[in-house]
């Protein structure tokens, strides 16, 4: 059994890189890339030059300007349990503070010689009794160190305007090369011999400089900041495999790029509220279909069985979109019964609510917390559960069948066992098997339909953070996404496969 | 009563051994899918089914020229009133892929009922098929081409798409590779009247996407406003608006009203315009509901139908390798099928429609890209069985290629549960174009259920009956019949259902 569970636990492994990767190149393949989402932010201001180095800044920042494949390993480095490099500190809310990132000085040699590197020589508060200014000191080095990196990206894409201006002064065939936008990339123009006399030459003289001494500024910061960091601030997170190569870490989701929030912690008010309506959604559809199911098979080809087969399929045949527009129409809308509500998960006032109802001192019928709660979850359950009774009850009753014409049960009825007996205690029994594979089965089903019935009824789950997030096109919220919803899904599968040997004797792992 | 019939056709008649042995009452055996067939239709809820589909199908066909907000026939008249010159504005209006359905309808559906006898009805329908799948092909693949063409870069290409005489060797290049390709099916056993068939195949399709000259521009108010000047005499056709056409003064206007009873609209008044009905309505936008819904149910069908053809495209090829190898080819594929069920594939659906371009086209590859995995298992299973049988072993004795082996041995004693399962699949991808276009992930510029279905909820909170209702209805029948159609299929092939139910 142990070797079994290994084996499958190392299967999961090449699944879920898989699912990642695909996901993922499907995301940097598609039109616009993975920071489709980012420019749109960056087009909402007026000043277009702004808006380039803005837009540079995020991409800087996110990594989004190295090729995909390094940007998907980075992804997974993050997303591994066993990291490589300096070890993180975890700050006071438990948020990851990593190593300030490196500065790469500019590439263009050929153009202007860079300067060296700035030698820092820097000495943070320590010592016992001063941890308090020592956070406030290194806080205050990483936003001086962002602040000068954010400056020094900004002048290097002015730089390439610039550049870009020179290029177009200087004519054919340089001119040629140029992109249609975006300024001109230094790497393309290597041979290219800076003439004194081009009208352009002194604002690009000037341009080179104020990146050079912006560049020399955001170094220093950095160093400045990673001495600050080596003095540790904050406790060390994860355990240290081998000191300051390899370590032990939760896995990092990222940071969101559309809200600048951690994902994780976007996950974390986003998931139980999904998890909410499954957990709500799943007996209810075990409680109606099984006992259908049963009755549907003791009674083969009667009234019952044909009528429940029809009603389940069609049912079943409804898609959960258009399930969720009659529900929100008829049955929410005041155009119409408006007899539950449109949208959300509680009333707006339902922070004053007390937890149970009760009458007032007037007398006046008072809806608690949790019945306000249960009046909005109740159209998004109704149409989470009403086409898995389809599927669960003909599960059931085919299992049940099958076991009717099982010699066991001839035996037992001819030895006189009551009929109530032989179908619950005998066939059920027996036909459990198929019900706790479905179980697993109907749960990732589930989630995938919460997706839509989270965005009809406004509800701030799971599905709803998945769709905002493919609107905006931000790859940590779905990769992360991803990950959990394989990671849940596999587990499930392996899940389903102990309890299937667990249920049955006859089933062995050995 | 039984004495008035005492020969009824239904009793047994006794048999001699002589009338035995001379094959006297002797049945003809019927084909597995014939008895197949024949036990679905006794089905009243699969003749349901079928019903449904042929509907849609009916209307996918003929839309355009029955929902079109061009004339059929147009006079122009002089300040006189006498006629000065004649037009048929939405015949010339029609797409190459009008034609081609109509023409294949037409022509097709009485040629494969009474066609001639030296071909089999089911053979005489798999010419038909490949012969449509060949033109159609050649029609959008040029079309796309051609467009493509247009705003290249390069300059011969684009040359090539703006010749004065058309983009001819664009779409007769195509042609002829379509061609060369549809030649590999085995339509017919000599090659003669295959080549042929391809041929003039090739030669319709071409002649259809170039007789179409392009994209128009379209303006459906100039022929209302001449209409009501007395500038042109019009014949319509029996639903005189088309999906494109949208304006901004008939938005939600309920079933059944004529255009002049809108306050807005009070100026025609008296009008042949005025006289319109919108019978079911009109959607946010202003366009009807009817002649959108006849012109979805061309998305409807093709949707399910080639989106299922991808998956098992790809499922039955790479569950047939899995089954039939084994070993460490069917553990490294089955990670790849086990990629694909680790996330739920209306996950994937959205962020891929979510992020790739709103094309009719790539929704239908990416639900068929997406959904192959359960083809997959059910060939793989099958194959698994197969393998160790003594006409496989036969076949690999004999040194047969392993293509032949594969899909003209195994394949045919394999494929049923998977048929069985596209019918499921198809109604599956039906439902999932209608989240999709709830979503807003669906294709642009294309008439849809689930578009329609998605305005019936405004933002403003209001909510429109009619667009839930008669889109709503239409999926659901269609998800219905395809879902009817798989259970009867699935009861009818089963034999241990079939034991159980006799």
């Amino acid at each position: 059994m142990v070797n079994f569970l290994l084996r499958r636990l190392f299967f999961m492994v090449p699944t879920v890189l898989g699912i990642t990767f695909m996901v993922f190149m499907l995301l940097a393949l598609a039109p616009g890339g993975i920071g489709a989402g980012l420019s749109v932010q960056g087009g909402q201001m007026s000043d277009t030059s702004k808006a380039a180095q803005m837009q540079a800044y995020l991409e800087d920042r996110y990594g989004l300007n190295d090729p995909v494949v390094v940007q998907y390993l980075r992804w997974l480095g993050r997303i591994s349990p066993v990291k490589f490099g300096e070890r993180d500190l975890r700050n006071a809310s438990g948020d990851r503070v990593g190593a300030p990132r490196e500065v790469k000085p500019p590439e263009m040699q050929w153009l202007f010689k860079p300067p060296d590197a700035p030698a820092v020589v820097f000495t943070p508060i320590t010592g016992d009794g001063q941890q308090e200014q020592q956070v406030d000191e290194f806080k205050k080095l990483q936003r001086d160190a962002e602040g000068a990196r954010r400056a020094y990206i900004g002048s290097a894409r002015l730089f390439k305007d610039t550049l870009a201006d020179y290029v177009r002064e200087a004519g054919a065939p340089w001119s040629d090369r140029l992109e249609p936008k975006g300024g001109a990339e230094p790497e393309r123009f290597r041979d290219l011999k800076l003439d004194p006399a081009n009208a352009k030459f002194g604002a690009l003289h000037q341009s080179a400089d104020d990146m050079h001494r912006k560049w020399s500024l955001a170094e220093e910061a950095r160093q400045r900041a990673h001495i600050a960091f080596k003095a540790k601030p904050y406790p060390l997170s994860g355990y240290g495999l081998i000191p300051g190569a390899v370590y032990l870490d939760s896995p990092d989701l990222g940071v969101a790029f559309s809200k600048n929030r951690p994902v994780w912690d976007l996950i974390a008010t986003a998931l139980p509220v999904t998890l909410l309506i499954n957990l709500i959604a799943f007996p209810i559809s075990y409680l109606v279909a099984v006992p259908t199911g049963i009755l549907a098979a003791t009674r083969r080809g009667g009234w019952f069985d044909v009528l429940s087969g029809v009603m389940y399929l069609s049912l079943y045949s409804i898609p959960t979109v258009l399930a969720g527009v009659f529900a929100i129409g008829f049955l929410a809308n005041k155009q119409y019964l408006g007899l539950f509500p449109v949208s959300g998960l509680h009333d707006s006032a339902a922070s004053t609510y007390t937890f149970l109802p009760y009458w007032d001192d007037a007398g006046a019928w008072q809806m608690g917390w949790l019945l306000d709660l249960g009046w909005h979850v109740a159209l998004p359950v109704l149409c989470l559960v009403y086409a898995s009774f389809a599927v669960l009850s003909k599960q059931t009753r085919a299992a049940m069948l099958e076991n009717f014409n099982a010699d066991y049960v001839r035996t037992a009825k001819a030895k006189g066992v009551s009929r109530n007996d032989v179908v619950m205690r005998h066939v059920f029994r027996n036909s459990l098997l198929p019900l706790i594979t479905m179980f697993v089965g109907i749960f990732p089903a589930m989630l995938a339909g919460s997706v839509v019935i989270e965005r009809i009824f406004t509800i701030p789950g799971m599905g709803s953070l998945i769709i905002e997030a493919i609107d905006l096109r931000d790859r940590e919220i779905i990769l992360a996404n991803t990950f959990m919803i394989a990671c849940v899904n596999l587990l499930a599968l392996l899940l389903a496969d102990i309890l299937y040997a667990v249920a049955d004797p006859r089933v062995s792992y050995e | 009563m039984s004495d008035a019939k005492p020969t009824s056709s239904s009793a047994p008649r006794a048999i001699s051994g002589i009338e035995v042995m001379r094959g006297v009452g002797a049945q003809q055996a019927k084909g597995f899918w014939a008895d197949a067939w024949e036990r679905v239709l006794q089905r009243k809820s699969a003749v349901f089914g079928i019903l449904w589909i042929s509907v849609v199908a009916f209307f996918a066909i003929f839309a355009p020229v029955l929902a079109s907000a061009h004339p059929v026939r147009l006079e122009r008249l002089d300040a006189a009133g006498a006629v000065t010159e004649i037009e048929w504005p939405l015949l010339a209006n029609l797409s190459p892929t009008d034609w081609l359905l109509m023409i294949g309808f037409v022509v097709g559906v009485p040629w494969v009922l009474f066609g001639p006898k030296s071909l089999g009805r089911s053979g005489r329908l798999g010419v038909l098929t490949v012969a449509l799948l060949q033109a159609g092909l050649t029609i959008v693949l040029a079309g796309t081409i051609a467009k493509w063409a247009d705003g290249s870069a390069i300059e011969w290409v684009k040359q090539a798409a703006r010749l004065p005489s058309g983009p001819w060797p664009i779409v007769g290049a195509v042609a002829a590779l379509v061609g060369l390709v549809a030649l590999i099916v085995p339509t017919f056993a000599t090659r003669a009247p295959r080549i042929a068939t391809v041929i003039v195949t090739a030669v319709i399709a071409a002649t259809l996407v170039l007789a179409s000259g392009g994209q128009k521009l379209i303006n459906f108010e100039r022929y209302i406003d001449d209409e009501r000047a007395g500038k042109i005499r019009a014949m319509w056709a029996p639903i005189p608006w088309s999906p494109q056409y949208t304006r901004s003064d008939m938005s939600a206007i309920a079933p059944g009203t004529a255009v002049a009873e809108n306050s807005k609209l009070a100026e025609f008044a008296g009008t042949k315009f005025g006289e319109r009905r919108n019978w079911l309505g009109t959607d946010a936008l202003g366009g009807d509901v009817l002649a959108q819904m006849m012109w979805a149910c061309r998305l409807s069908i093709s949707i399910g139908l080639v989106s299922t053809g991808i998956s098992l495209l790809i499922g039955v090829t790479i569950g047939a390798i899995m089954g039939y190898f084994g070993g460490w080819i069917d553990l490294l594929l089955f990670r790849v099928v086990e990629i694909f069920m680790a996330v739920p594939v209306l996950f994937l659906l959205i962020v891929a429609a979510g992020v790739l371009p709103r094309d009719t086209y790539v929704m239908m590859a990416i639900i068929g890209c997406f959904s192959w995995t359960g083809a997959a298992r059910f060939t793989r299973a099958e194959f698994l069985k197969l393998r160790k049988q003594d006409f496989v072993q036969a076949a690999q004795a004999t040194g047969l290629p392993l293509r032949a082996i594969l899909f003209r041995h195994m394949l045919p004693n394999g494929v049923t549960p998977v048929l069985v399962d596209a019918s499921f699949a198809i109604a599956a991808a039906i439902s999932v174009e209608a989240t999709l276009s709830f979503l807003g992930l669906g294709p642009d510029g294309q008439a849809s259920w689930g578009k329609l279905l998605s305005s019936a909820t405004a933002s403003t909170g209001t909510f429109v009956w009619w667009l839930a209702v008669f889109p709503g209805l239409a999926i659901f029948l269609s998800v219905l019949s395809y879902n009817l159609l798989g259970e009867a299929l699935r009861d009818a092939i089963d034999p241990k259902l079939r034991k159980a139910a006799h």
